[in-house]
């Protein structure tokens, strides 16, 4: 059975619409005018355990409703949503205590306390027994490397400490699916790799199937083996990253690397970039190995790089792709 | 001279907007402070009914007119407080302020002043529906609303620059608390605010005399419920322009000290 | 029951948050003072112009006093610092992570904060409340006692009934400090035994807002002028209060959560 399954899951929001000035905002008083904004349309996948998928999409396009909807704080409009066996919105006692959210710029920790109050807190809140709780969060101390972080006020930590002793707290109860919505938003590099080196490295010790969404494609790229892309509700792409490229980038780029400053290449194809001692070229993916040839046998190259295009090109051209309908999303 | 006076304008005129904009949260503000004085006049009507109909030479029908009357004169000296500074100074609102080439207290009077304007607007109302319940004895004369509508202003002027002067206490140290819930308590009862000034023993209403308080709150009051002859009007208006000017002078010497101690030491 | 077990935990952490702030202790108490002063020089007052209201004698007075500051210390140690976090927990989107625990949310929103502080408030009323009671010419009985004792757990759940469905269902129109602000000039009028204000204000201080309930009622108990009347609706709506509390929250949360039913 999936860990999460979702089948045209469909959330509308009704939202006032006013134009301004004095005139529109008397009319408005009497006759009131909304706009129906299908803010998930339709989305079906499903995701087995043990399985990161990253969920990709600008802002608005639905993915924190959709993370909502999985664990239980929005009802859908339509369709059918499950996880673990059980319809989040009923908010068992028994989903919950499986699952978690951990939301990048909402802390939940006492702000005042050490982070190891709260966790006893947590302790008690999820009914953990001694001897689980204090396995669970010496194996995170370690693992994060939390020393004495978590005896200090939370107030007085660095962002980065923050977030991880949040992350720390979120996972005690040693949960089965996990909700990240932009955990590494406005953490320096290495934080952000110190978390997500731990969600790897929890999930591939827990079984723990983790669906998160940023904007950091680097979360992505190392933590996700599987993306799923979503705009204006809609579900564009479900699989790998690679196949990502492939279905949107129908190019390749090929970076040479000459010992003397490079002649006049453009008859070769579309140079994109120019160096001292290098050029880039894009190509069409299926030219990709008739132009490597080419500048192989034409010219003495001392390094070759076949790329694709980076990802974050590759995610903007998918949004582009969607035209015309930005001011509809909230 | 008049670059100032369109200032005060444009100040007040945002004052009413943003105001009017809150008119929620005012009214429930206004509801709630309603709740006090309605307290103490049943208390206090109470006690008259008890006392062979007349309390302190306040019959139930006169401390209607005088409760009634003080829901006004409180909307009105409500200015800002003093705990403000402390927000200002911590949230760099003051080094802010200091950058610029208008003195703060242009604003919060021009701020508080045009804010006035909408709470009388939404008194109005309250006092009509306070009116039909509790039948004040309150017949003025037009000469005593002409007074009132004076002694009403200069309360509000008195209460604004003491307390502003009263925050700049902050400018020396934060731990200011203890300092305005004691200047607070004083004013309760020294100011005709609990109960009108004649009810107090006599030692405190002399000491009431060498106060400010009574002049913001128990004489706007009296003007207009008709306890106070022509000359005692005359005479506590005067009071009110001493005690403006006073509190004008203590904020300024306040001031010039204050910012220099505060640049001194930092923000 | 693991409910206490939920409750004491996050009152150990709200106690432990409260207590690193210890000149907050310093300004409760000088506080407290002043109000108690300020109460007492009103009740002062008001004895030299008559030797009884309505009734009440002077300790009877200062027994409504005592358990009004009792009352008020139980507000401002639990009720309102959770109504106050909610509020700001809606607007700041940080209730989802109430919501996602697996424990009761209305439990768990009603016990996070906890301003030890005030305590000061509910310790001065009770030393109050013992002054009186000694210098009251009628003793005090076990049964009144008892009564008294009810009376007050009562009234404590009534105003947190009335808080929590007033937060839960004004939220987006209002700003929690607007209620704070209406709430405290209307308690005030607890104060003094609610059956010197005309009807019309007795029904609200009674039903609307349970101001009655939570003072006046258990100072009747302890000066045995309590029916077993009163008392009995006393009961009667609290558990009425308590059922639509409940409905009010869940409805709050269904709402919040965007369900269309």
């Amino acid at each position: 059975m999936a860990a999460i399954r979702v089948d045209s899951l469909t959330k509308t929001y009704r939202v006032p619409v006013r134009a301004s000035g004095l005139r529109a905002s008397l009319r408005s008083l009497i006759h009131r005018r909304h706009r129906d904004i299908r803010a998930v349309d339709e989305i079906s996948f499903s995701i087995e355990a043990g399985e990161v998928v990253g969920f990709l999409g600008p802002n608005g396009a639905g993915k924190t409703t959709t993370l909502k909807m999985l664990s239980g704080l929005l009802y859908p409009d339509g369709g059918v949503v499950e996880v673990l066996g059980h319809t989040p919105s009923e908010r068992r006692r028994e989903f919950l205590s499986r699952i978690t959210l951990v939301m990048g710029n909402r802390n939940q920790l006492n702000w005042d306390l050490p982070a190891m109050d709260s966790f006893e807190l947590n302790k008690s809140i999820y009914r953990l027994d001694t001897a689980a709780f204090e396995a669970a969060r010496d194996e995170f101390i370690e693992l994060l490397d939390l020393g004495g972080l978590v005896d200090k006020p939370v107030r007085n930590l660095s962002l980065g400490e923050r977030m991880k002793v949040e992350v720390a707290g979120a996972l005690l109860h040693r949960p089965e699916v996990l909700f990240l919505d932009e955990p590494t938003i406005g953490l320096d590099v290495t934080a952000q790799r110190k978390l997500r080196q731990f969600v790897a490295e929890y999930s591939r010790r827990q079984g723990a199937t983790v669906m998160l969404t940023s904007h950091y494609m680097a979360d992505v790229v190392a933590l996700a083996n599987r993306v799923i892309v979503i705009h204006h509700g809609t579900l564009l792409y479900d699989g790998d990253l690679a196949g990502l490229s492939q279905q949107f980038a129908g190019h390749k780029t090929i970076t040479v690397t000459m010992p003397a400053p490079p002649p006049d290449l453009t008859r070769y194809g579309k140079e994109i970039a120019r160096d001292v001692d290098k050029v880039t070229f894009e190509v069409p993916r299926s030219e990709t190995s008739r132009l490597a040839a080419r500048l192989l046998a034409d010219f003495e190259i001392s390094d070759l790089t076949i790329e694709d295009p980076p990802i974050e090109e590759v995610i903007e051209r998918v949004f582009e792709s969607e035209v015309g309908g930005d001011e509809e999303t909230a | 001279m008049t670059a100032l006076a369109r200032l005060y304008v444009g100040w007040a005129r945002i004052a009413i907007l943003e105001q009017f904009q809150y008119r929620v949260a005012n009214y429930f503000y206004m509801i709630g402070m309603v709740a006090e004085p309605v307290i103490y006049l049943v208390v206090w009507s109470t006690v008259a009914r008890q006392s062979g109909g007349s309390v302190g030479g306040f019959a139930p029908a006169d401390l209607a007119a005088y409760y009634i009357v003080w829901t006004l004169v409180r909307n009105m000296n409500i200015v800002l407080t003093p705990f403000a500074w402390e927000q200002r100074i911590k949230e760099g609102e003051l080094s802010a302020e200091l950058l610029r080439p208008v003195h703060p207290i242009h604003r919060d009077l021009a701020y508080f002043g045009g804010w006035k304007f909408v709470v009388i607007i939404m008194w109005l109302p309250i006092a009509v529906v306070l009116t039909l319940v509790f039948r004040p004895a309150l017949d003025p004369t037009w000469l005593e609303i002409g007074f009132f509508s004076i002694a009403l202003w200069g309360g509000f002027f008195v209460r604004f620059f003491a307390l502003w002067a009263l925050g700049l206490v902050t400018l020396w140290t934060t731990r200011v608390s203890a300092l305005f819930n004691l200047y607070f308590t004083a004013e309760l009862l020294l100011s005709g605010r609990l109960v009108p000034l004649s009810l107090m023993p006599g030692w405190a209403q002399s000491l009431a005399n060498f106060l400010p308080f009574q002049w913001a709150f128990q004489f706007p009051i009296e003007v207009l419920i008709g306890r106070r002859t022509t000359s005692e009007i005359w005479f506590g208006l005067g009071m009110q322009v001493l005690w403006t000017v006073v509190a004008l002078g203590l904020t300024a010497l306040l001031w010039k000290r204050g910012t220099r101690r505060f640049a001194a030491v930092g923000g | 029951m693991n409910l206490f077990r939920l409750a004491w935990a996050h009152l150990k952490v709200g106690s432990m948050n409260e207590a690193q702030y210890r000149v907050n202790f310093f300004i409760q108490i000088f506080q407290s003072a002043l109000a108690l002063g300020t109460g007492l020089i009103g009740l002062w007052l008001v004895f030299n112009q008559t030797s009884d209201l309505a009734g009440w004698s002077a300790p009877e007075l200062l027994a409504v006093m005592g358990v009004h500051i009792i009352m008020g210390g139980v507000i401002q140690t639990i009720i309102q610092p959770n109504m106050a976090r909610l509020m700001g927990d809606v607007h700041r989107g940080t209730l989802d992570y109430a919501l996602t625990k697996p424990a009761d949310s209305q439990l768990l929103v009603s016990i996070r904060e906890v301003h030890i502080w005030s305590l000061v408030d509910v310790v001065t009323g009770i030393v109050l409340l013992g002054v009186a009671v000694t210098k009251m010419t009628r003793g005090v009985g076990w049964i009144d006692s008892l009564g008294f004792a009810a009376a007050l757990v009562l009234g404590a759940v009534m105003i947190y009934c009335f808080w929590l469905i007033l937060t839960t269902t004004a939220f987006r129109v209002v700003r929690v400090e607007n209620i704070l602000e209406l709430f405290q000039g209307i308690y005030q009028a607890g104060r003094w035994p609610v059956g010197i204000y005309p009807l019309w204000m007795r029904g609200s201080l009674t039903f609307l807002i349970p101001v009655a309930f939570a003072v006046t009622v258990p100072a009747e108990s302890l000066t045995s002028r309590l029916s077993t009347g009163t008392f009995m609706v006393a009961v009667v709506f609290t558990a009425a209060l308590v059922v639509v509390t409940r409905i009010v929250w869940r409805i709050g949360l269904r709402y919040y959560s965007g369900a269309s039913s």
